[in-house]
């Protein structure tokens, strides 16, 4: 038997956009055992909503997440709008579907661009992201900023999609979907991607519920299942079905990954077609009554949990929030054991770690 | 051989990039850059003091002063939406850096004058 050594692989490494540390106990180059250590970037943004008042959390909420801050904003009024409850207007819950959508095209994006970026396919990378940009640039344009969007608002929303922008909008994402399928088409069918990632990081359709996965990491291993088919926003009134693949490895995360993005755009041009007009806000009336709510919202990277006790005051008693990569962290300590060292980057990636959400 | 269409494209696209900051790249009309007040509008009621989510705003009522810390900014609007009398307006232009933490004193006038635009909040000189 070889000599195993401990090498640690993070907390800050090339491949890792934000600190989590694996010790990765190593039999010459194999990998035969993992501990993942978190808690490099805990803010304690739980606790500090406890000390603001509830509109007041809506911001700091966006900023767990660079990536999905409108969904943690929008998802944070949902949760605040059940404690009433408060129903959101028609025009509302379309607006939340078409920039979550939004949210998840960039995040798809960015996470693609990362994976290639990962195995060495540097052009790719470049590519993605080029085109990642004209999504920032509609972000930009109808919520007033690229990456905290700060839209959403108790009640509804703050900002309004006029004509002229909804016209851009969808010239921009039938834009977007045409070259992202045309490099999706690369990606999937490219021998050096497939010698890389088919077979690598394998979890199981029984492992991947055992371990509590959530999100495009579970669809990847068959398993049909998806926050969004519960129907909430505008979710039940369009035409969606979760993107499953087989394989359960590397290579299948890739492919549900680029399913997910062209459905994305798919379901923000459904969502303008059949936008209502109307309002966009419902007013609350005084504070959030004692009582106690939860929610749950497919975020990019899977489920995202709410959960807030109100006690009849401005202030919440209690914020709790549960995030996608903390779920799927522990499936690390399957897929990894056997692999090589030199797939870990991949593998890990493969989960699209969202450290600063997983720490809050 | 799949990806000669996008070889094609950006053989003959030109750059994804601008020359900033030679060529600037122009703001959305929406564009959150930077807060200014117009100090004729406002009357200094604090509604913008009370709402803001960073604590970035600040009225002196016996001198009549509306204090800005824009190290504490994270321009998100709600002082604008807050303000009865639309004496906020968020400017499309970013902020230049800074590198001390400054505040920015804006003289109320008593809000008692109405004009149409707010005017060009002053820059710190770095």
């Amino acid at each position: 038997m070889a000599p195993r050594t401990i090498t640690p692989f993070g907390p800050q490494h090339p491949v890792l956009p934000e600190p989590i540390q694996l010790k990765l106990t190593l039999e010459d180059e194999k990998v035969v055992d993992v501990l993942p250590a978190i808690g490099y970037g805990h803010r304690g943004i739980e606790k500090a909503c406890e000390l603001n008042e509830y509109p007041k959390n809506i911001y700091l909420c966006e900023r767990i997440c660079g990536i999905c801050s409108a969904i943690h904003g929008m998802t944070y009024c949902d949760v605040v709008e059940k404690l009433w409850p408060l129903e959101i207007p028609p025009r509302a819950k379309y607006l939340r579907t078409i920039w979550a959508e939004m949210s998840r095209t960039h995040s798809h994006l960015l996470w693609l661009g990362l994976a290639v970026d990962a195995l060495g396919f540097e052009s790719m990378f470049m590519q993605y992201w080029r085109i990642r940009e004209k999504v920032l640039d509609i972000l930009e344009m109808t919520a007033g900023h690229r990456v905290t969007q700060s839209v959403a608002v108790v009640g509804g929303l703050r900002r309004d999609i006029d004509d002229d922008q909804k016209k851009h909008c969808i010239e921009v994402l039938k834009d977007v979907r045409k070259e992202a399928e045309a490099l999706n088409n690369v990606l999937v069918n490219d021998y050096t991607v497939k010698a890389r990632t088919v077979g690598k990081g394998v979890l199981s359709y029984d492992q991947a519920i055992a371990l509590g996965c959530c999100g495009p990491h579970l669809r990847a291993s068959g398993v049909k299942e998806d926050c969004r088919q519960l129907g909430y926003w505008a979710y039940g009134d369009l035409s969606f079905e979760p993107i499953t693949a087989p394989g359960g490895d590397t290579y299948s995360r890739v492919a549900v990954r680029c399913g997910e993005l062209l459905q994305a755009i798919d379901l923000q041009l459904e969502a303008f077609a059949k936008m209502p007009e109307g309002d966009i806000a419902a007013k609350p009336k005084g504070s959030p009554p004692a009582n106690e709510a939860a929610t749950r919202i497919e975020q990019p990277r899977g489920e995202l949990f709410y959960y807030a006790k109100g006690n009849g005051t401005r202030n919440l008693e209690r914020l709790r929030v549960r995030t996608p990569t903390y779920a799927n962290i522990p499936s690390l300590l399957v897929m990894l054991p056997g692999c090589e060292m030199a797939d870990v980057a991949i593998i890990v990636l493969s989960i699209d770690p969202c450290i600063s959400c997983t720490e809050r | 051989m799949s990806m000669l269409s996008t070889v094609v494209s950006n053989l003959f696209g030109g750059p994804a990039t601008l020359m900033y900051p030679v060529k600037p790249r122009e703001p959305y009309a929406r564009t959150r850059g930077q807060i200014a007040l117009n100090e004729s509008l406002c009357d200094g009621c604090g509604n913008c003091a009370r709402r803001c989510p960073a604590v970035a705003i600040e009225i002196v009522k016996e001198k009549k002063q509306w204090i800005l810390y824009p190290d504490r900014c994270i321009i998100c609007e709600v002082c604008a939406d807050a303000c009865n009398r639309n004496a906020i307006e968020v400017l499309p232009k970013w902020r230049t850096p800074f590198y001390k933490r400054e505040q920015i004193v804006f003289q109320s006038k008593g809000g008692k004058e109405v004009k149409e635009k707010a005017g060009e909040c002053p820059v710190e000189e770095v």
